[in-house]
């Protein structure tokens, strides 16, 4: 038995060495549709599959607080409370709120990221310190010791990872904490942080306003056997039980379990993972064309080996020993395809890298480190095995079919005047064609929608923007007053310097992956006519000139100026969105709005102008939201402070004069997200480009290997037709006749391919609705243009074999008969 | 051999030399031939004396490497590809040794086949394959496809689809080689008939019992006339 494969094998790699074409061929074809399989299962892999360095995983849930019409936001603490005290679906729950601290005394003062948690939410996480230890119970408490405990990165920065650090002090913010435990490598939840401190709050003591702030990250793990669906539903009920205890703070709201893992790739609306499913389902059929391709090759060549199957059938060898013999060749085939492929996706895989689809930016270290480790190898193999089954499976079976071997032998040599039947070739490039139909209009829409999404009008100009954070210390500027003389000062300096052309603050930058301020507001003399109605907008507070450094477009009134200052009467700007929504078809201009917050109360502003919408937030891309914008001097806060400057040329030559100016107000002050306006948006899309490109790329793909495949048959189809078409010559048939004869089968191919595709796309494109934006699944100009594409290739496919056909001299021909 | 009508054909030192791996091989030396209508012609002679080679160059499937060929007085020795087909599919008819019909064609779109080429109107084309079936015989298998017939009846068919086009001359290639001695003879029989009905026939055979169907032998040996006799 191990003898004849053996004999198998070394008879299929000498038929391989002895049609190099085909073999060439047949391994690029494979080793660009397993390539491409491997290195997306790669990114599947790494996104979704592979271990965190988080316990339990797979139980592990992240609670996201929703409004209708409104993005997602974190959850509240009453959220968490309740989920404690009343949540049966969960066997543990930890809760953190991400926050910026500037690190003072080591060296240029620094910004860092760090998180107030509870001690739960490690132990959640199923995270411990690997020096050290964990925070106790006794230092959560509200006036517990200042105690730190620091990321891996952060040690080994400052401390050169010298296990003597524990005890060691580090000034935050202009206090000093004791460094009680080191976390793991790689591990940085919540939000990229790298310190952590107690949140020592006792919930029950807060007033509730601050309770249903939704600003906090809550993680939870389920217990063994409770399905997310099961928790979700209970989430849910538990939400609708505050609305009715607390409808003050909690009217209109609701909740979402997720995953936790689909939170750390920022994920919320479950995009990422339905491009990866598209993908999936793109690289498939990748693999369908290229299976169809080599088993049309596999097919052809078959045919021309008909004779020495027959010969071997006569000689006595069973269809089972024939079926083997072909399989080997096939499976052969693939194994070198496979290598090539893997070849291939070495390649790819940093690529896609490159182009990682996640917002998230946590555990950056894991998503971003796409690979090809034991898991994506195994998957390799595994495609590899099935795509020689798939595509060797019918060659080996008509090949060494009873009924086509033995009637050959009897024929001898004889030709007929046409080519034999050969449906299967006809059905299989019928089927490449139609499956790259769909893969090209799955492209196209998405490419589509991505265009939309790049050309949306983001009511600002985003070239020549330089963006700068700064977290003003609680502990330096106590005072409003000194915050205001601080940005004024700045503002000064950075206005002045050369390349410079204007320069503001605003408390969010556009589209930025920070934490986003709303607020609540009131109509003057226009109360909500449905209770439930609790309108809410972007809530902006900026300097002077903010607005015209941005580049907003003034629909009508004016922006904010400097008469706009402290003590003066409250005025506002507002977007167009939030005019529409205020006051509905009337002029908002001398009219007044306010803030809204329980047991606060605050001025009515006056509208001074009204702005062209301005996308502001980053889940709000796809729509527009009321924004409004506030004079920084007119309304106390303690939001950071993002420094925007536009320049004439490039920003980035502008970041070390910026960086001493902001110095030389504050020396201490750390700046950082250090950025141009669109570094800050390429972010953005990014799971958007990941499939627009991806999705092409496959499209571009599958129309090649169609295209080859199509190229193939007709060839064959011709070389077959020899005698036929030689026939025709002498009836008189002038080129053209001998041109439409070949194009003419090609081009029925091609548009029986294309109908099925289309029928095909039309049923699945509508699977994609989530991932496009204004455009329809259905859209008929896509659908149109794409197979005007396909044809045309086709056409020119079939153009060269139909070449070939003109060249057939009817002498040869005929004595050939 | 002259009838005193102008010939139909005349080939005047038509020489054709072939090529291969820089060795000449003179396929046909000097050939001087008229062929008159109505006449019926057979070319004899043994394997590769060049007698296919004279009927591709009749047939204008092939040029002549030197020497003139004249069809109904015109020089047609040196035309382009679209001139020859264009001739070839008006005054030519061809039948061939091995039928040549195209299998996925039926009975009737072979015979018509020709006729499309020329542009013929659909009506047009039907009354002519209709003719050319019933002068063999196969009208009533118009609609069957070549493998559902036999070897004799798709030589018919192929006989019918070089009638079709009602060319100034039929040339057949072997036409008997591929069928057995009855199916054979019922072929040659055939031919006989359009003949005696005024068709001018150029036939290349092997077989000395099927020349002997023709008024006019031409005997070629190694690419020469070297007797052209008329039958008793």
């Amino acid at each position: 038995m191990f003898g004849g494969f053996l004999q198998d094998l070394r008879y299929g790699a000498r038929m391989l060495l002895k049609s190099p074409t085909y073999t060439a061929i047949a391994i690029a074809a494979l080793a660009l549709s397993i390539g491409a399989n491997t290195a997306v299962f790669s990114a599947v892999n790494t996104l979704l599959l592979r271990p965190l360095p988080l316990k339990d995983l797979d139980r592990l849930v992240f609670s996201v607080a929703l409004r209708e019409g409104f993005d997602p936001f974190g959850s509240s603490l009453l959220e968490f409370e309740a989920y404690r005290q009343r949540n049966h679906s969960f066997e543990s729950i930890g809760v953190a709120m991400q926050r910026s601290f500037n690190l003072i005394g080591r060296g240029e003062p620094e910004r860092i990221r760090g998180a107030l948690i509870m001690a739960d939410y490690l132990t959640t996480l199923g995270v411990n310190p690997i020096l050290g230890r964990s925070l106790t119970l006794e230092e959560d408490q509200p006036g517990g010791p200042a105690v730190a405990m620091m990321g891996y990165g952060l040690w080994q920065k400052h401390f050169g990872g010298d296990t003597r650090v524990i005890g060691e002090k580090l000034n935050l913010e202009g206090r000093s904490y004791t460094v009680i435990g080191v976390m793991p490598p790689g591990f940085d939840l919540p939000e990229a942080a790298e310190i952590w401190l107690p949140l020592q709050t006792k919930i029950d003591s807060l007033p509730l306003t601050d309770r249903a702030v939704p600003g906090y990250e809550v993680v939870a793990k389920l217990r063994p056997g409770v399905s997310l669906r099961q928790a979700d539903a209970e989430s849910k009920s538990i939400a609708r039980q505050l609305e009715q205890e607390f409808p003050q703070v909690r009217r209109g709201w609701g909740v979402k379990l997720i995953w936790l893992r689909q939170e750390l790739l920022g994920d919320l609306a479950g995009r990422v993972n339905k491009a990866l499913v598209a993908l999936i389902g793109g690289v498939g059929f990748l693999l369908l064309i290229c299976c169809a391709n080599v088993a049309n090759l596999q097919l052809a060549r078959g045919f021309a080996r008909t004779r020495e199957l027959a010969l071997r059938r006569a000689l006595g060898a069973s269809r089972s020993r024939l079926i083997r013999q072909l399989l080997t060749e096939s499976m052969l085939l693939a194994l070198l395809g496979g290598a090539a492929g893997l070849v291939l996706a070495h390649w790819i895989v940093p690529l896609l890298a490159a182009i990682n689809p996640i917002q998230g930016i946590s555990l950056a270290g894991f998503f971003h480190n796409f690979r090809i480790d034991s898991r994506v190898l195994a998957f390799a193999l595994l495609v590899t095995l099935a795509t020689g089954v798939i595509f060797g499976l019918l060659p080996a079976l008509k090949g060494a079919g009873e009924r086509e071997v033995m009637p050959s032998l009897k024929q001898g040599d004889q030709h007929s005047a046409s080519a034999p039947g050969h449906g299967w070739l006809n059905v299989l490039i019928v089927s490449e064609i139609a499956i790259a139909m769909t893969l090209l209009v799955a492209g196209g829409l998405i490419a589509r929608s991505f265009n939309r999404l790049q050309h949306v009008d983001l009511g600002f100009k985003s070239d020549n923007l330089l963006t700068v954070k700064m977290i003003l210390p609680a502990s330096k500027y106590s005072e409003y007053r000194q915050r205001i003389a601080f940005v004024d000062q700045v503002l000064e300096r950075v206005k002045i310097l050369p390349g410079v052309l204007s320069a503001g603050t605003t408390t969010n930058i556009p589209l930025e992956r920070e934490i986003a301020y709303d607020s609540v507001f009131s109509v003057e003399g226009r109360p909500p006519v449905n209770p439930n109605d609790v309108p809410i907008t972007s809530h902006r507070l900026v300097s002077p000139d903010y607005l015209k450094t941005l580049g907003v477009t003034l629909i009508k009134g004016r922006l904010i100026d400097e008469t706009d200052r402290a003590g003066k009467p409250p005025v506002v700007v507002i977007s167009e969105e939030l005019a529409r929504e205020a006051w509905p078809g009337e002029d908002p201009l001398g009219k007044r709005i306010k803030r809204v917050r329980p047991n606060q109360d605050f001025l009515w502003m006056t509208v001074v102008g009204v702005v062209k919408d301005v996308k502001e937030d980053l889940f709000n891309y796809r729509i527009n939201r009321p924004v409004w914008y506030v004079p920084y001097a007119q309304l106390e806060n303690n939001f950071p402070v993002n420094l925007v400057v536009r320049t004439s040329s490039d920003p980035a030559r502008v970041i070390a004069a910026v960086r001493e100016a902001i110095h030389a107000v504050d020396p201490d002050q750390p700046v950082s997200n250090v950025m141009t306006m669109n570094e800050n948006l390429a972010g953005v899309l990014v799971t958007e480009r990941f499939s627009a490109i991806l999705m092409n790329a496959l499209g571009a793909s599958g129309l090649l290997l169609a295209a080859l495949g199509l190229y193939g048959v007709m060839a064959y189809s011709v070389s077959q037709r020899t005698a036929e078409i030689g026939v025709r010559v002498a009836l008189g048939a002038q080129r053209i006749h001998v041109l439409q004869l070949i194009l003419s089968q090609g081009a029925k191919l091609t548009l029986l391919g294309v109908v099925i595709g289309v029928a095909a796309a039309w049923a699945l494109t509508r699977l994609l609705g989530g991932l496009l934006f204004e455009v329809n699944a259905t859209d008929p100009a896509t659908f149109l243009s794409i197979s005007l594409l396909l044809v045309s290739i086709a056409l020119i496919a079939c153009f060269l074999p139909a070449r070939r056909a003109l060249s057939v001299d009817p002498v040869i021909a005929l004595r050939a008969e | 051999m002259n009838n005193g009508s102008d010939p139909l054909i005349r080939l005047s030192s038509v020489t054709k030399v072939f090529l291969t791996d820089e060795v000449e091989t003179h396929a046909l030396s000097g050939i001087h031939l008229d062929i008159r209508p109505g006449e019926y012609m057979s070319i004899a002679g043994p394997s590769g004396c060049g007698k296919t080679t004279l009927l591709s160059i009749l047939g204008l499937l092939d040029t002549p490497s030197d020497g003139s060929y004249s069809l109904k007085g015109h020089e047609v020795a040196n035309l382009s590809f679209a001139d020859r087909a264009r001739i070839r599919n008006r005054e030519i008819g061809f039948i061939f040794q091995s039928f040549n019909l195209i299998g996925d064609l039926t009975v009737f779109e072979n015979v018509e086949l020709p006729l499309t080429y020329r542009g013929m109107a659909a009506s047009e084309r039907k009354s002519f394959v209709t003719e050319a079936l019933d002068r063999v015989g196969m009208a009533h298998r118009a609609k069957h496809l070549p493998s559902q017939l036999s070897g004799g009846q798709q030589q018919r068919v192929a006989v019918a689809r070089a009638l079709a086009g009602r060319p100034a001359i039929l040339l057949a290639d072997e036409p008997t080689g591929n069928l057995d001695s009855r199916n054979g003879e019922a072929v040659m029989q055939l031919l006989k008939e359009l003949h005696e009905n005024g068709a001018t026939i150029c036939m290349v055979t092997h077989d000395e019992r099927f020349a002997q169907h023709a008024d006019r032998t031409v005997h070629l040996f190694d690419g020469r006339v070297v007797e052209d006799r008329m039958a008793a």
